[in-house]
């Protein structure tokens, strides 16, 4: 274990990542509308040593309920309308969601219209938008970080 | 496999297809086609390098039932059912499968007894993990049975592709499953050429077979980094996703693509690796080669890793055999079923062998062991391909035409088979049932008798894919 644990510090080493930044974190909620698996795959890729979003304060949260973003991958089918609408209601607020993918962007979807429910867009407010085919891990951690570096919102006025 | 195959009547079914059991066929899938009185059932058979296509006039009436004799069968009637409104004569029970109906209690198994209970999940999970439902039913800790719950991520692929050409409906297969992306594009165009009677030069054969390869190399690197996830081991874990970050990156070199998105066309292929490409190709795989079998033998050195496997989720021979599994899953279990030996089309050669497990016990530990033996084939494979230029590949017309065409590629969870059927220049029908589709009742079978806290090292030991599933 030792050697691998030694190997994966070389690894980090040459991938000669930029250092952190702030100290400010982004509860990232994954939810699934009927990808193809790509997104997926790349954006568990964001985690592998040569990317590691853990430094920015970005993890994945087991719960809507612990989410500050919803990430919502895939074309949104009938049958993942309802969870979706669910994993939204149950998130704290302030909250966002983001579109990752071509596919949550309503862009060059396949599939039978009635076997779709409707563009991510048209149910959900859309706040980050991460285009690709699908997005690579460099694409999905430029999109995350663009709100973890945004300034934060003035308190809201008080009723 | 290219003249329409004979229309078989109903009372005659049940027959044709145990005779074709009997010839030594491997059942590998079944699927609806047309509508009202030209309605047909089609059974699909594998023999060798052939594939028997049975098809059944259910114009007037409804099919009997094979799921007795054939229970691989089940999902494919269950589907064809909901999906294609054909119902089947003599089930004893029609559970949904793609419908999802409100009432529990219509696709669930009744369980039974002192201190039964059921424990739910998803259909959104706890990580990065695809959509589905999951119900156990719980004894304490022991699962006494699993209901499964697909087809959340149905978008209706294979409808949605009807009536275009060929070369467009490609797209329809090859975004079923991103992970499997070239196995399906491979088979749906071999199925389209072996219907178009197009034949595939030499170039086109080894083309496809690199690409097919690279996408079986950063999968088992994945699966091996998946199962370590499983039991909560991350050094494995990142040590492997470090791996099939280099392959994914490598595809990317390569090909323009990470996940080799493109690269496959009906009756072409557009992969351009002159000798110098190729050369550097092979060094990186060598380095990766090394770099893999560095970490796997550090893995068989983790004692609390290690300890987490024997014996976990088994499936026997005989069970893989029953219920059709295909693929690594099936070579752990002992059966010695690899399509790539049989593949005429790509340029694997009758000397291919499949690997053989260490020892086909058909639990966690050998599926995980089938990786680690199937990932030296590969780097074989690609370096013996890579020793020379890799030139985009054409089809020629020359083979016979016919209304059907059907293909079997070997891909990383094993076995896809697609059925392509054509009416004057567009596609009738579109049939994709990939490994996953086959090895998901074997998975949910292997769960049973096992802790619910191992469910996700089973579940990765297979590591099957919802998305081409769902279509």
């Amino acid at each position: 274990m030792f050697v691998l644990l030694r190997h994966l510090q070389r690894v980090r080493r040459e991938a000669a990542l930029p250092p952190r930044s702030g100290a400010r974190s982004l509860a990232v909620r994954h939810l699934d509308a009927g990808s193809c698996n790509a997104c997926e795959h790349e954006l568990t890729a964001t985690a592998a040593p040569q990317y590691d979003l853990a430094r920015f304060g970005i993890g994945i949260v087991a719960s809507p309920r612990h989410a500050d973003v919803l990430l919502v991958t895939g074309p949104v089918t009938k049958r993942m309308e309802g969870p979706l609408r669910r994993a939204y209601e149950a998130m704290p607020e302030p909250r966002l969601v983001a579109a990752l993918g071509d596919c949550a962007l309503g862009c060059g979807v396949l599939g039978d219209r009635a076997e779709l429910a409707a563009p991510l867009e048209e149910l959900l407010p859309v706040a980050i938008r991460i285009p690709g085919c699908p997005p690579s891990p460099e694409q999905i951690a430029e999109g995350l970080l663009t709100v973890v570096r945004a300034p934060l919102d003035p308190p809201a006025g008080r009723r | 496999m290219n003249s329409a195959p004979p229309v078989i009547a109903l009372s005659a079914w049940r027959e044709a297809c145990l005779g074709a059991l009997d010839r030594g066929g491997r059942f590998c899938g079944a699927y609806a086609s047309g509508t009202g009185a030209a309605r047909r059932w089609n059974a699909l058979f594998a023999d060798g390098a052939e594939t028997l296509v049975l098809s059944a006039d259910a114009g007037a009436a409804d099919p009997p039932t094979i799921v007795d004799l054939i229970p691989a069968a089940d999902w494919d009637e269950r589907e064809a059912h909901d999906l294609r409104d054909l119902r089947f004569e003599g089930r004893e029970s029609q559970r949904p499968l793609a419908t999802h109906a409100p009432e529990t209690a219509s696709w669930t198994v009744p369980v039974e007894g002192r201190g039964t209970h059921q424990v739910v999940v998803g259909p959104t999970h706890a990580g990065v993990i695809e959509s589905g439902h999951f119900r156990f039913h719980v004894v304490g800790e022991r699962i006494l049975q699993l209901d499964t719950r697909l087809f959340y991520k149905h978008r209706g692929l294979e409808r949605a592709a009807e009536g275009r050409s060929p070369a467009a409906g490609l797209a329809f297969a090859a975004r079923a499953c991103g992970a499997g992306s070239v196995t399906n594009s491979v088979a749906y165009a071999q199925a389209c050429e072996a219907a178009l009677g197009l034949v595939p030069s030499r170039e086109l054969r080894r083309g496809r077979t690199v690409l097919l390869e690279l996408e079986r190399l950063y999968n088992h690197l994945n699966d091996v980094a998946a199962i370590c996830a499983g039991v909560g081991f991350a050094p494995g874990n990142m040590a492997f996703a470090t791996l099939k970050e280099r392959a994914l990156r490598l595809n990317c070199e390569l090909a323009g693509h990470r996940f080799l998105f493109g690269t496959v066309a009906v009756g072409g292929s557009v992969l351009d690796l002159d000798a110098a490409a190729a050369g550097r190709a092979r060094g990186e795989l060598g380095e990766l080669r090394a770099d893999a079998e560095a970490a796997w033998r550090e893995l068989a050195f983790a004692a609390s890793f290690q300890a987490r496997l024997g014996g976990v989720g088994v499936l026997s021979t005989e069970d893989a055999s029953e219920l059709g599994a295909v693929g690594p899953a099936a070579r752990a279990s002992g059966l010695h079923i690899d399509t790539r030996g049989t593949s005429p089309g790509l340029w694997y050669g009758s000397a291919f062998a499949p690997a053989r497990p260490p020892a086909a016990s058909g639990d966690v530990a050998a599926r995980l062991e089938m990786r680690a033996a199937e990932l030296p084939v590969t780097f074989e494979l690609l370096d013996d391909l890579l020793s020379e230029p890799v030139r985009p590949g054409d089809a020629a017309a020359g083979g016979s035409t016919g209304p059907i065409g059907v293909a079997r590629v070997e891909g990383p969870r094993g076995e896809t088979v697609c059925a392509v059927e054509l009416e004057g220049e567009h596609l009738g029908r579109l049939h994709l049932r990939t490994a996953s589709y086959a090895n998901w009742p074997a998975l949910v079978h292997a769960a049973a008798g096992n802790l619910l806290p191992d469910f996700p090292l089973i579940n990765k030991s297979f590591e099957l894919c919802y998305a081409c599933v769902d279509r």
